[in-house]
């Protein structure tokens, strides 16, 4: 293969400047003329009917206001990546019942952002409140309130009963006889926490009415096309007269994967207003609008005495809040991740996912991933501990890798490994950390001790797969060569903070044989955009990439037909390669190097002479749905008398395939470990059983996230890539993003446990937890004649 | 969004004083950092008619040293005792905890007296000064009068300050070369979190014995407080591992933690028996 250009080396982001600068166009940002501000009235309670609602004063003070009578009896999922017989419909533009906190109740807007707040004040709401349910289990007991009486499914009205939103099982080969094989049976339970996204940008809509009865919008979003498909379906306007565009995103981690819910109330105020109106979220209420699924899951391993597995069985539950955004696809995905770790000759897997009154649970940052992996990996090192076996010899033992059947994102999205890192990323690790090394579990003493901990995971590469299944997934592309022999790359997707669009410019340039700098990503909206589903799943360079590759090869082969035709030389000798000090592609006949021609000579020849335009616009849906594996080894050192444990050392090692942007994927690697510190060690989001009301209240205050403090220094965080190339991927590239934090949590647990002999199944791992089950340990109680138990969701402060 | 409210700028202290003394409507309220009170606004936890902004007078913000005694101005700022090098060589446990106190940009507005004034159990300042025997200076249109810091709060979020009053100073004694001041914290990560427990301790030895014990707790009852029993367990003696546990075991009976967001009681109780053993030990080290 020719020598890369562009794929590999590191780049600066286009959109940097403007970023570091506040030049960037975030929603937020966008003001337009006569524009309105609007408010939102969010109900103070987790359940309660809606008796009244008084918009007489509000009104009196200049406010167009928003009642559910006001807004289309449509009922929508807000995400629609699942297809429509597998998409649950639960929620309407404002709520005719309010089931969680923070649920949107009614609406305002108002010349400025002050009226605006003081109109909705002025509203007055009667509530009758219901019967607050924050505990899934208690939520499934027969005398429970529902939450919703039935929900539609596909376009059929489904019942509800037991507040239980979905169940679904799984089972392939024979599990009895499967376990009846084992030497050993290994069952535990496992609870992961519900924690916010913290994304930095709350979520935000700009909504302008045009004059043809259409609507303009600028919305915080992962995906315009399924925001202009859904606000077409709720507000009946033709999808021809729906533009969303593309503006900025302030990361998202998976908050804004489905249309937000500010985005159609913002909507429907524009339109009752006849004028644009801006809504933007304060972080209260972002933190009140969507959270990590928090789940309960019992994993049991069967194991034969020489190390392999032999079956597996596990039950999760899944609390996801008031509205099911992506319950189904929930399920699918805990099967997926967890039967595509580890080869399992017969499985089983049952799910519930149960409606409670807290916010709705949505993807974040793995979607099911961190919490398949952190139940497997903390039991795998527990079976390799109790079998005296080596941790890592007995994963590379039973991983599913080169060959083996990956289910990704659920059992219709199976393809075959193609690219497999993990016996590199696993030695290459171990090696650097000093695996060898580590303390014998709970054999130290002493206020201070020590331990290593591993573990490993993967995500998907996006959703494709060889048939159609219950998950959309394609993209689409326009690459056109402009009259100067600079590209314009049209493409939908959105880039997260990640690099999606640079890893996207650098493939087009690789293909076109130009330099990246004469690439441009184009603006984007859904008028002069073909299709992208939307940015998730690890998809981006993968998928996106992949469109992008597909149209680029394809405008090639028209701007080489041309040049054969003006050289003279038969199109499959020539070559483009790239001129950096030109800062054009050039192209040429290694034979007859007497004969060559620029890009832009030739792009403006063929303008001059009318022989059209060289563009290619190219739609692509991905077979396959290859794993990017990521390894953690992590040292941590705990203080025994305040259960604080600081992180000395990380390293992280992912295979991505070919790495596009070395600099942009180690800060992956990065964010990936800051976000699994958060998730293992500090989030804890605590709800009032009696309220439904955030312990934090939403503040920042008591809602935290690792600071740069919680960080180990830069020095002692190693990356590292496997040196593999996937074949189906572009360049033979594969994902990372999410890859990069689903085994963080799991590995803190195994080096918590071989510091202190003590297994931790519970997330996060807060020093009080640490110090309770340390005394545990030893027989004690803490002072107080109590084992410290997690703390209680008090209202006083301190 | 903020309550609408009369916003005063005053430049001189009379003129804050004035304004503050002015008993139309409710009392207006004095503004210093504002890293409490506009938070506080903005949840309308407190809707006050009027706010005095103390930011126009340079001369409440500032740290004199003489030769007995440390003043600090009501509005200095954390950042200020960061920074101070007078108060590395008399006040050590007070730059402790200004490291530890909320974020930079927090530490760039927040003040001493606001930190005082706002009431906090969990105040970061408040035990090492504390410990340190501060006296707070209220000054009104009717005349000035000094309280010690330990005397100040007098119930959960309540104290002594009158309404017409402004803190105008906060000082003590500049500590004797054998005594040591020292403070530490657990919270949920390492800075800009509020405090789970604080402790601040100022230990003076003289011939092998203790001469002065101050323990102050911060996040373990309605208001910060000392440790009164366990720090007379330790005058007059001689230190020793067993006297240094029980008087931190003392210490957890003066407290009166609660269960919230942040920690248990029980684990707050623990963190006082450790901190207060740990700190003890380190001063009576370094003196001994």
């Amino acid at each position: 293969m020719r020598e890369l250009r562009s794929i590999g080396k590191s780049a600066w982001r286009k959109d940097g400047i403007a970023k570091v600068t506040g030049a960037e166009q975030y929603a937020s940002d966008v003001l337009l003329p006569r524009m309105w501000h609007a408010r939102v009235v969010h109900s103070p309670y987790a359940h309660a009917r809606i008796i009244s609602i008084d918009t007489t004063a509000a009104e009196a003070m200049g406010a167009v206001c928003l009642t559910y009578d006001d807004v289309p009896k449509v009922r929508y999922n807000e995400r629609i990546v699942s297809t429509p017989p597998h998409l649950y419909r639960d929620r309407q533009v404002l709520a005719d019942k309010a089931r969680h906190v923070g649920e949107a109740v009614a609406a305002v807007a108002a010349p400025t952002e002050r009226a605006a707040e003081l109109a909705a004040r002025a509203i007055e709401i009667e509530y009758e409140v219901l019967e607050t349910i924050v505990d899934p289990e208690a939520a499934m007991r027969p005398d429970a309130e529902p939450i919703h009486s039935s929900v539609l499914l596909g376009g059929t009205e489904l019942p509800i009963d037991n507040n239980v939103a979905v169940n679904r099982t799984i089972e392939v080969g024979d599990i009895e006889s499967g376990f009846a094989r084992a030497d050993h049976i290994f069952e535990r339970e496992f609870h992961t926490s519900r924690i916010y996204h913290a994304q930095m940008e709350t979520k935000s809509v700009v909504c302008r009415p045009e004059a043809d009865g259409g609507i303009t919008v600028w919305p915080t979003t992962q995906s315009i096309h399924n925001v202009r498909q859904l606000l077409g379906e709720i507000f009946s306007i033709p999808l021809h007269k729906v533009n969303v565009k593309r503006v900025a995103i302030g990361g998202t981690f998976g908050s804004s994967i489905q249309m937000n819910s500010v985005i159609p109330i913002c909507t429907a105020l524009a339109l009752k207003a006849r004028r644009p109106v801006r809504l933007v979220s304060t972080r209260e209420e972002d933190i009140y609008d969507h959270t990590r699924y928090e789940t309960r899951i019992r994993l049991k391993l069967g194991v034969t005495d020489d190390g392999k597995l032999v079956a597996g069985q596990m039950e999760a539950l899944a609390d996801i809040g008031a509205h099911n955004i992506q319950a189904f696809a929930l399920l699918s995905v805990l099967a997926g991740w967890w039967v595509s770790l580890y080869e399992l000759p017969a499985m089983r897997f049952h799910g519930t996912a149960v409606y409670t009154n807290k916010a709705p649970s949505c993807a974040m940052q793995g979607f099911g991933n961190p919490q398949a992996t952190f139940a497997t990996e903390t039991l795998m090192d527990e079976i390799a501990e109790k079998l005296e076996l080596d941790a890592i010899e007995f994963k590379l033992e039973n991983y599913v890798g080169l060959g083996g059947t990956f289910w990704g994102q659920g059992p219709s999205v199976q393809s075959i490994v193609q690219s497999d890192g993990v016996p590199e990323l696993l030695r290459v690790g171990s090696d650097k950390i000093g695996w060898q090394n580590r303390p014998d579990p709970g054999s130290q003493t002493g206020r201070y001790r020590r331990g290593i901990g591993m573990a490993r995971g993967f995500h998907t590469s996006g959703a494709g797969a060889p048939k159609p299944g219950e998950v959309i997934d394609y993209s689409g592309a326009l690459v056109k060569i402009n009259e100067d022999g600079t590209v314009d790359v049209v493409h939908a997707m959105m880039d997260h903070g990640g690099g999606t669009l640079d890893a996207i410019a650098k493939i087009v340039a690789e293909e076109l044989g130009v330099p990246v700098n004469c690439v441009g990503i184009s603006p984007a909206d859904t008028l002069t955009t073909v299709y992208d589903v939307v940015t998730h799943a690890t998809r981006g360079v993968y998928a996106g990439g992949g469109a992008a590759l597909k149209a680029a090869r394809k405008a090639k082969a028209i701007l080489l037909d041309y040049a054969a035709r003006v050289l003279g030389i038969e199109v499959d000798a020539l070559v483009i390669e790239p001129d950096e000090d030109l800062c054009q592609g050039v192209i040429h006949c290694p034979s007859v190097p007497e004969r060559s021609i620029t890009v832009g000579a030739l792009a403006k020849l063929c303008q001059t002479n009318s022989w059209g335009s060289i563009a290619a616009v190219e739609s692509l849906r991905q077979v396959n749905a290859p794993p990017a594996y990521v390894s953690y080894f992590i040292e941590v050192s705990v203080d025994t008398e305040t259960g604080h444990i600081e992180t000395r050392r990380v390293v992280v090692g992912a295979d991505c395939g070919t790495v596009v942007n070395p600099a942009m994927a180690v800060g992956q690697l990065e964010g990936g470990l800051s976000k699994g510190t958060g998730y293992a060690l500090v989030e804890d989001a605590q709800w009032d059983p009696e309220t439904g009301q955030l312990a934090s209240r939403g503040y920042w205050v008591d809602a935290k996230i690792p600071s740069i403090s919680e960080s180990p220094r830069l020095e002692n965080i190693e990356t590292y890539f496997a040196d593999t190339y996937e074949p189906t991927g572009p360049y033979g590239a594969k994902g990372v993003g999410e890859a990069a934090t689903n085994p963080c949590a799991a590995a803190y647990a195994n080096a918590l446990h071989n510091a202190l002999g003590i297994r931790f199944r519970q997330l996060p791992i807060t020093p009080e937890l640490v110090l309770a089950k340390l005394r545990a340990q030893a027989g004690e109680t803490l002072l107080g004649g109590q084992t410290a138990g997690p703390a209680s969701a008090g209202s006083r402060g301190t | 969004m903020l309550s609408g409210f009369e916003l005063d700028l005053p430049d001189t202290l009379v003129g804050v004083l004035d304004l503050i003394a002015d008993g139309r409507g409710t009392p207006a309220v004095p503004l210093a950092g504002g890293t409490s009170l506009i938070v506080d606004m903005r949840a309308r936890r407190t809707m006050p008619n009027a706010v005095v902004w103390l930011g126009k007078i340079p001369e409440l913000r500032g740290i004199q040293v003489t030769q007995d005694h440390v003043r600090l101005g009501p509005c200095t700022t954390v950042s200020d005792i960061l920074n101070s090098d007078e108060l590395a060589g008399s006040g050590v446990s007070l730059v402790r905890a200004a490291e530890a106190f909320g974020g930079q940009m927090v530490r760039n507005a927040a003040t001493v007296a606001g930190n005082i004034a706002c009431n906090s159990p969990a105040s970061d300042l408040v035990p090492p000064l504390m410990a340190l025997d501060a006296e707070v200076i209220l000054e009104s249109r009717s005349g000035s009068r000094t309280v010690a810091l330990d005397r100040y709060f007098t119930g959960y979020k309540e104290d002594v300050r009158r309404t017409d009053e402004l803190i105008t100073g906060i000082s003590w004694k500049r500590q004797e070369e054998s005594s040591v001041d020292l403070f530490h914290k657990l919270a949920r990560r390492k800075g800009d979190a509020i405090t789970v427990v604080g402790v601040a301790v100022n230990m003076a030895v003289s011939d092998g014995t203790c001469m002065r014990a101050r323990i102050a707790l911060g996040a373990v009852a309605p208001t910060v407080l000392r440790a009164k029993r366990a720090e007379s367990m330790l005058e007059g003696e001689t230190l020793t591992p067993g006297l240094i546990e029980a008087a931190a075991r003392q210490a957890t009976e003066e407290a009166s933690p609660i269960d919230d967001v942040r920690a248990s009681a029980t684990y707050r109780r623990h963190g006082i028996q450790v901190l207060t053993a740990r700190l003890l030990t380190q001063a009576w080290g370094r003196l001994t």
